[in-house]
Formats: C-alpha cells, structure tokens, sequence
C-alpha cells in the first residue's frame, strides 16, 4: 500500500501571519490549536492519510532557545491532539521530531546521552498524547540519528520512520551515504527508512533506488518543491504541484511507498501527489539475499563468499604488547590511531579494536578508541572484548555498525552480547566454543554454530548479522588441527552461506618457520571457504599468499591485480648503486650530501677518512662543495627548499660523524650567528631553516629562539661576539620590532652586521630599517653570511 | 552558533607538497606521505561559527555594529545581507611536533609536517564551509569564498572582532598582542551570504585564487 504524507506547515502559517520572525513556531500548538488543525485539516482533505504533528523543534534542546524547555510535554501533547482533531477517513498521525542543530561529540559539543534524553522525552511525549508512528526527519548526522532512533524504541512501542536530508553530492552534512545510512538503520531497528528535504524529488530518485537496495523495510520520501530561489527577499520553491505530482510515480518505481512533500509543498502539491498515484501499485522487487554488511559512518563494507576477501586488521590490540599496553594505560592513544592508519594503508578493509589492558577502565577506554578510530578512518570496526560493558560502551559511541568479537556459544556470550548486537544493529562474530570447551571435529563445530544462530534468531537476528569463526588449534599438538579447520570451513558455507572468519597463526604454534606454514595454510583457507581473515596486514608472506589465492580463486578476474602488481614484474630495479662505485669517496659523499641521502652518509664519511682525507679536506671538498652546487640549483630553481633541507640533514649526519672521530673540530668556525624571531612574533620555522643551515655549513649558531626581545638579542650579540644577528619577522605587525633590535645594536656599537628575512619583509623595508642585508629565503642568508666571514 | 569538529580521513598530498613550495618538482612522494599520515595523527580539528546580519552599505555587521575596513572586504560583501564568521583550528599538538622534529634535525620532514597542517586546517574550513551552505540554502541563500583579515587590503587589525564574533575562544583560539592567532594553524574568515537564484551546488570559484595575492614570490603560489 502507498500512504501519502502531508506537506509543509510553517510557511502555511507565516503566510496566515500566524508566525513572526522570533516566534517559537511549535507554540502555535498551544496558542492556536484550532489553527494547527485547520492546516492539518487541508492536508488530509488533499490526500495525506499520514499527518505530521507540528513538533519539528519542540524538543528541549531547541525549546531552550525560547525558554521553554520546560514546555516539552505540554506542547507535544497539544500537537498531537490538534492532529487527531482532523476528521477523514483513516487518519494516521506521524509524532515528528527535528535535529537539535548542534552536533554530537566529537563532531560538536552535544553529548550523546544529551541528544538520547532529548529525544527520549519528546518521542515518550508523542506516543502519550497517540501518535501512531514517530518521525525522525530533517537529520542531517547519522550519529545525532542513532540516537534519536535508540531513545524513540525505548521510550516508544510505535514504528519509527527514520529520514535523513543529502546534499548534492549524495551525503549528509556529516559524511554518510545512503547505502551506508540505510544499513546502520536497518539493522538498528527502523521501521521505515527514508529522505526529507535538501533536494527536490530529481534529486531523490537515484537516493531512494540506493536505500530500496539495501534494505527491505519500507521507503519513505518528502521532497522539497525544487531548489529554493530568493525571489524580491522571500525563499521561493519553484516547483508548481503538477509538476511535483508527475515525479510521485518514479519515486514509487525506485522503491518509496511513503510519500509527501516538504519545504515549498502545499496541499495542493499533495492533492497533485494523490491524482499522480491513482491507480499506481507498488513495484515487485525480488527479495535479496541479505549480505553481511558492516558500516562505519560514511563507508559500507559488504563481506561475502561472493566478493573479494575482507582483510580484518588484529594489530589494535595489546595483548603481548607491553609498550601499547601502557600507552594505552597512561591514556595515549596516538600508537592505536597509528596502528589503525598504518593497517589500512598495508590493506586492512576492516580493524579490530581490543582495549585488553588491565587495572584500566575497559568501557571508558573502549569508547574512546572507537570514537578516535570513527575520526581518523572509515573502515568499519570489529569491537573485541569479552567485557559486556565495555562492548555496549563501544557500540553506543560507534557511529556505524560494527562486528562484535565475538559470540560463542558460553552462556554469559548468549544471554548479554546477543541482546546487545540486536539492540545497537550489530553483527556478530560466531566463535563455536562452550562452556564446556572447544569441539573437535567439524561437525562438532556446526552443532554448536547451530546453538548459537538459533538462539540469536530467537532474539530477533537474521542472515547478513553473521560472520562465522573456522576456529584454529594448533598442528603441534593435533595433527588433525588443519583438517578440521577446513572442513569446518567448507560445511560453514554448504550449511549456511554465510562468510567466515578466523586468526590463522594459532596453527604454527610451537613449529620452525611459522610464516611459511602460517601462509601455506591460509591459502589452503581461502580456497575452502575463507572470507575474511583476521590478520597482521604487515606480514609479507601472508598477503602474498592472499594475492595469488585471490587470482587462482577467480576473486582477481585474470589475476589482473596480480599482473600489474610490481611484486611479481620480472623486471630488475635500475641499478642506482652502480653509478656511484665510478666515483672517488669524496665524489660519492658530495653526490649523497646533494641527494639528501642521509642513510648512507656514515658509511660515505668513514670510506672517504680511510682513504686518507682529512677532516679539512672532506667538508671543504664534499660537504661545503656540495652545498655550493645545492645554492645555485637552488637560485636557478632547479631545487626548492624541502629538498635542500635534504641535504642539510645530510650534512648535519656528516658533521656529527666528523665530531665522532675528531672531538676537537668544533672549535674550527666560520664564525658565529645570533639568531631570533623578534618580540611578538611566534613563527620560528623559517628562522629554524635559516639556523640549520648555517650551523651545517660551519657557523656556530646561537639560536635565542621566537618571541626575543630586543636587549636579549643585544646581550647575546656582545657576549658572543656575533659576527652577524640574524632577524627574523614574519608579520606586519611585529616587523618594525626590527627597527627596534638595530638602533639598539647601533646604539652599543655592536659590530655586528645585521641580517633580516621573514615573510613580510622586503629589501626596501630592511635598507629603511638599517639592516646590513635582507635574504629572501634560507639559502640566500647562507651566502650572505659566508660572504660576510669570508 | 555552530561548533563543528569534521573529521579528516586523508590529507591531500598534493596540496601538501604545494604547500611545501615542492609543486614545480619531484619529491620522494614516500616522505611527504609520511609527513601527511603524522599530521593525520596529531591534528585536533575544531571549528565554529555565527551568522549574522550583514550592512552591504555601511560594511557593518549587526548588531554589534562592527565596521568592516578596506575595500577588498567592501567588494567581497558587496551582495551579502547576511555573514558567516568562522574559526577553525588544527590544534596546537601538530604545531608542537613541527618545532621538536625539527630540533631533532629532522629537517625536511619538519617543513613537510608544518605542510601537512596548513593542508589540513585549509580542509577544515572547506568542511566547515559545505556544512554551513547546508544550513543557509534551505533559506535560499548562497555563499562567497572565505576571506580572512590580512586578504588584500582589509587590516588585520580587525583581527580581535572577527575572532570574538566567531566566538573563536571557545575552541582554544587566542590572540598574541601582535595579532597572531594562537595555535599558528588556525584561520578565522567571513563568507557572504547573499540571495541567489535557483542554486544547488556551492559556486565554483569558493576558493581564492593566488592571481588575487600580491605576493608573487610566494612559493606555494598556483598557476592559475
């Protein structure tokens, strides 16, 4: 059956002088029921059969603009019973509930629990008063929807319509696309999922085929009238009601069977909706088989015997991990995110995430981890931990669905996770062990995988929510182990279909070159039934056992990635090295100190001084020489400034080799340089570069650092008897600090000379300043300085 | 007001190596990816932002009264009734890695980090950005790009106001007494908000363009 909702209220009332810029809109509830009624009425008379109460912003936290979070009950009662009074035949009445316009944490500054009470209390408000469905619509965050939609199912036993508002580029404001949007949702219990607003109902085609493809439950959808235009200072819909009428059918085809109008749509849109669909039935899509589908906020990952393998990342994880382990313990979690990144960029689809540290609060660190993770990536997660708190604590924060690892067939497993995955639209992770222990054989195994999708069914999941365990015991101790395993894998998929998982290198334990049994056993894997293996995507043997199952199992059509991948090109790497055994030590550390080969200086410094080079003689001829030849590429720009700074970390690792083996060169300088960035400026990195520089080309630097003032510049300049003071500024604001540093220098007859850069600074500004020399970039003030000591 | 903390999946490394002042080279792309996935780890996005009404006339934004000086700012408005000012800020952990890498004489991969925030801050800001046009579209409004104190010839002076209407405090923005923003990786800017006909898409041209800039020598500067 198609039900057809109304269209828009607010700017039925402004144009009734009902509203006044200012006014808190859902007030008219209380203020002018009748009115409410009125406008209700001339929908339902249009055609609607589902009337939204007028409570789009009459939750507390949108209340509290006006002072009248206080009102909540109040005013949704009353709009609930100005939406009964309409008369007609079959009236439904949809209880509508808006965005709180701020967003949760970590993307705002609303907690999660804040939005959940907020909407707890309206959507409790709601069924009170008798509404027959609850209407989240307009969200423009898929988290701030989560929880507006676990509030609505706790505080409510109605249906819940769940709409989110895409802009053009097919995502809501916070990232999710409606693939994504409508698996996270589906799993966590909407009733009926769909769109409102944004976009016109062009737009909103292509977005209800998405969702009607990824999920069975019913489609709701409520276009704006057009793209609003501004016409003589109003926001004009431009879409007249035939025209919004002629789109109703087509979005029945892609799948909707709610439909309404929203911002820009009148009655007679409605009306024009209602004559559009006469007669027009819903389309017959054939039922899909349900896939396991896990989300994070913007990405879904589908894992299927279909599809090429998902690799599940272990690495965050600190078990046998001492040093995470007490990052984790101290409440850093920059190796976890590094472990995170890292692990996607070797490969990883999907990352498991265990907080199994102990004497730590398991919950806390959990959620914080997952709500670090959700920031940095969007793989989907696998929330690992035996710990039911700190499980839900994880699925609570997560704003997507994820995995829980794992379910087995234990008592405590059942009774607490399965409610859990049910009520935060998780997937599970199957482990088949009891309380008893650990089956032996396969089809001891599938019994106790029967147990545990019985009672998972029992509690309200189904296929696509599972993701079977192979289970791995160790060859050393049962030489059947590996055997078990694979038929465990192939009855896995013969039974169920479902897709598979397990961690693979339990099978090596205690056996001589365990990444050679470790690989030949995953590929024996991945042929009988393997889908998504749990692993250490940094190990080499592994994934190149899975590249080439991949292109044998067909899941790399023509092993094309396998083709093109440089692993397996025949072609030898040009041969780099070889150039350089033509040269003369110092010729080999001048061409590395101009490549930036850091790695290979030591090794070029100590040939060079075997050969018989002198200290001298190797920085006049290689080290100097070099930075020469850097300086004009770089005046011609040939090189630019990352690159020579290359070469100055080269140099650098040079000099501290020459200090090695000759302690006493130290006292052999240029010259020395007093450096700062002038009072009020806090820029130090091009002051740095400058320092760097000079200090790896032979000047003994004083760095005073950034923010310096004046009579501390002076000090150092006389006490070290600078032979120049480098200035840095790199603002209009604190460059005349510089006029200030040399008539203080000048009035203590410092015979420094005086060198000035920085970004705002000109040759002109510096010649008026009184400065010796202005250098418009590091290299050139090492040339002026060599100059100046020359 | 609006607090925004969008999270950031990738750094461009294109951009970085712009930024960088590497465009017109080649650079081992090994060590720019390192530098983008180390700001990735330290970067603490946040932003925030106000509407207000805007004097096209009078260059006032309301009701503060706050006269907004230079014609470059003047011309950006022109057709604005309304304003956007935001603040955004990448944190001060990023700024701090710069400066110790660098002491530990890492050099270029210091200039390549620093790259990386700049990079990462400029995308806050055009998140921010697509999430405010959300906002004002449904009231028929488009934008302008984002212009900043110090953008041609508006005084950066204005620097304290425009910070304090985009209630920048309150995500750790602060001031030094020359006007510098406090972390150095933070922006604050205004966006016009004019009336538009039928607009669906954020205008093209949001971003300035380096040929608006007088400073020709800058190193990250684009072609076009």
């Amino acid at each position: 059956m198609i039900h057809i909702f109304d269209g828009a209220m607010g700017t039925m009332f402004q144009q009734l002088g009902l509203l006044r810029p200012g006014d808190c809109p859902e007030m008219l509830c209380l203020e002018h029921p009748e009115e409410v009624t009125r406008v209700h009425q001339r929908y339902a008379d249009a055609g609607a059969n589902i009337i939204e109460t007028f409570t789009f912003g009459a939750s507390a936290l949108k209340l509290e603009h006006y002072g009248l979070q206080d009102k909540v009950t109040e005013i949704n009662t009353a709009a609930v019973k100005a939406a009964k009074a309409v008369t007609g035949r079959d009236i439904k009445i949809a209880g509508g509930m808006g965005p709180s316009g701020r967003f949760i944490k970590p993307l705002g500054d609303l907690d999660f629990e804040a939005a959940y009470d907020n909407y707890f209390q309206q959507a409790r408000a709601l069924e009170n008063a008798g509404a027959d469905y609850i209407l989240i619509e307009t969200f423009i965050d898929i988290q701030e929807m989560r929880a507006a939609l676990l509030a609505a199912k706790d505080a409510a036993k109605l249906p819940v319509i769940c709409q989110l508002s895409y802009s053009e580029d097919g995502r809501t404001v916070t990232g999710s696309d409606p693939q994504t949007a409508a698996v996270t949702l589906d799993a966590m219990g909407a009733d009926i999922i769909g769109i409102n607003c944004s976009l016109g109902p062009e737009q909103l085609v292509p977005i209800v085929k998405v969702i009607a493809e990824n999920t069975a439950k019913p489609i709701s959808v409520q276009p704006n009238a057009g793209m609003p235009q501004l016409i003589d200072g109003k926001t004009v819909f431009p879409m007249s009601p035939e025209d919004f009428g002629t789109w109703a059918p087509k979005l029945v085809q892609a799948g909707a069977s709610y439909i309404g109008g929203c911002c820009g749509t009148t009655p007679e849109h409605i009306a024009a909706i209602r004559t559009a669909l006469q007669g027009v039935e819903l389309p017959k899509f054939a039922p899909v088989r349900r896939r396991l589908m896990l989300t994070s906020r913007s990405k879904t990952v589908t894992i299927d015997k279909e599809l090429p393998t998902v690799l599940i990342g272990e690495r965050i994880n600190p078990t046998g991990r001492k040093k995470l382990a007490a990052e984790i313990k101290t409440g850093s979690f920059v190796s976890v995110k590094r472990e995170a990144l890292d692990q996607l960029k070797a490969g990883a689809n999907l990352l498991d995430v265990n907080m199994g540290v102990g004497g730590i609060d398991q919950a806390a660190a959990m959620k914080r981890a997952v709500t670090e993770i959700a920031q940095l990536t969007d793989a989907p997660l696998a929330i690992d931990t035996s710990d039911p708190i700190a499980l839900e604590a994880g699925l609570r924060a997560y704003p997507g669905r994820a995995l829980i690892n794992s379910v087995s067939a234990e008592k405590e497993r059942l009774d607490k996770f399965i409610p859990l995955a049910k009520k935060y639209g998780a997937a599970i992770l199957c482990l088949p062990l009891t309380d008893e222990g650990v089956p032996q054989t396969a089809p001891d195994r599938l019994e106790v995988m029967d147990t545990i999708i019985a009672a998972a069914k029992a509690a309200g999941l189904q296929d696509g929510d599972f993701l079977l365990d192979g289970l791995v015991m160790t060859v050393a101790a049962d030489s059947d182990a590996c055997r078990h395993t694979l038929e465990t894998l192939q009855l896995y998929r013969s039974r169920y279909g479902y897709p598979a998982t397990m961690g693979l290198s339990n099978i090596s334990f205690g056996m001589p070159n365990r990444p050679l049994i470790n690989s030949t056993f995953f590929a024996m894997c991945l042929a009988a039934g393997l889908d998504a293996p749990i692993m250490n995507p940094y190990d080499e043997a592994m994934q190149n056992a899975l590249m080439a199952s991949l292109a044998l199992l067909g899941k790399d059509p023509n092993g094309r990635a396998f083709s093109r991948n440089e692993k397996n090109l025949a072609v030898p790497k040009k041969a780099a090295a070889a150039r350089k055994t033509d040269l003369t030590p110092l010729e080999a550390l001048k061409a590395a100190v101009i490549e930036g080969e850091t790695d290979e200086i030591g090794t070029l410094v100590e040939n060079a001084l075997l050969t018989g080079v002198d200290p001298n003689e190797l920085t006049e001829k290689a080290l100097t020489a070099a930075m020469n030849e850097i300086g004009v590429d770089f005046g011609a720009g040939r090189v630019f400034l990352p690159q020579v700074l290359l070469s100055a970390e080269a140099m650098r690792t040079a000099f501290i080799k020459l200090k090695e083996k000759f302690p006493a060169s130290d006292e052999n300088t240029k010259g020395t340089v007093v450096l700062a960035t002038v009072k009020g400026d806090v820029h130090d990195l091009g002051k740095n570069i400058v320092g760097a520089l000079l200090e790896n080309s032979g000047f003994k630097l004083i760095d005073l650092g950034k923010d310096v003032p004046a009579e501390k510049i002076v000090a150092a300049a006389q006490d070290h008897k600078a032979a120049i003071v480098g200035l840095c500024a790199l603002m209009t604001t604190t460059m005349t600090e510089i006029d200030e540093v040399i008539r203080q220098l000048k009035e203590k007859n410092i015979p420094a000379k005086v060198m000035v850069g920085g970004a705002a600074l000109t040759q002109e500004y510096a010649e008026e300043a009184g400065a010796d020399y202005y250098a418009s970039d590091g290299v050139v003030a090492l040339n002026i300085a060599n100059k100046i000591v020359r | 007001m609006s607090i925004y903390n969008p999270a950031i999946f990738s750094i461009d490394p294109a951009e970085t190596k712009r930024y960088a002042g590497l465009q017109k080279t080649e650079f081992n792309p090994r060590l720019i990816e390192e530098a983008c996935t180390e700001a990735q780890l330290l970067i603490q996005p946040k932003g925030i932002w106000h509407i207000y009404e805007y004097e096209a006339a009078s260059q006032l934004i309301l009701p503060q009264e706050i006269s907004l000086q230079g014609k470059s700012i003047g011309r950006h408005l022109k057709d604005s009734h309304k304003v956007a000012v935001l603040a955004a800020t990448v944190g001060e952990t990023i700024e701090n890695q710069v400066t110790k890498s660098f002491e530990e004489g890492r050099y270029s991969f210091s200039v390549l980090l620093d790259a990386a925030a700049t990079t990462a801050v400029e995308a806050l800001a055009d998140s921010m950005e697509k999430s405010i046009f959300s906002e004002v579209k449904r009231q028929g409004l488009s934008m302008t790009w984002r212009f900043s104190p110090g953008y041609g010839d508006w005084p950066i002076q204005q620097q304290p106001e425009i910070l304090a209407l985009a209630q920048g405090e309150k995500i750790g923005i602060q001031l030094t007494e020359s006007l510098m923003l406090m972390p150095r990786k933070s922006i604050t800017a205004v966006i016009g908000l004019y009336h538009a006909p039928a607009l669906c898409c954020l205008p093209a041209e949001k971003k300035p363009h380096c040929h608006q800039c007088d400073k020709l020598d800058c190193p990250a500067r684009r072609d076009n």
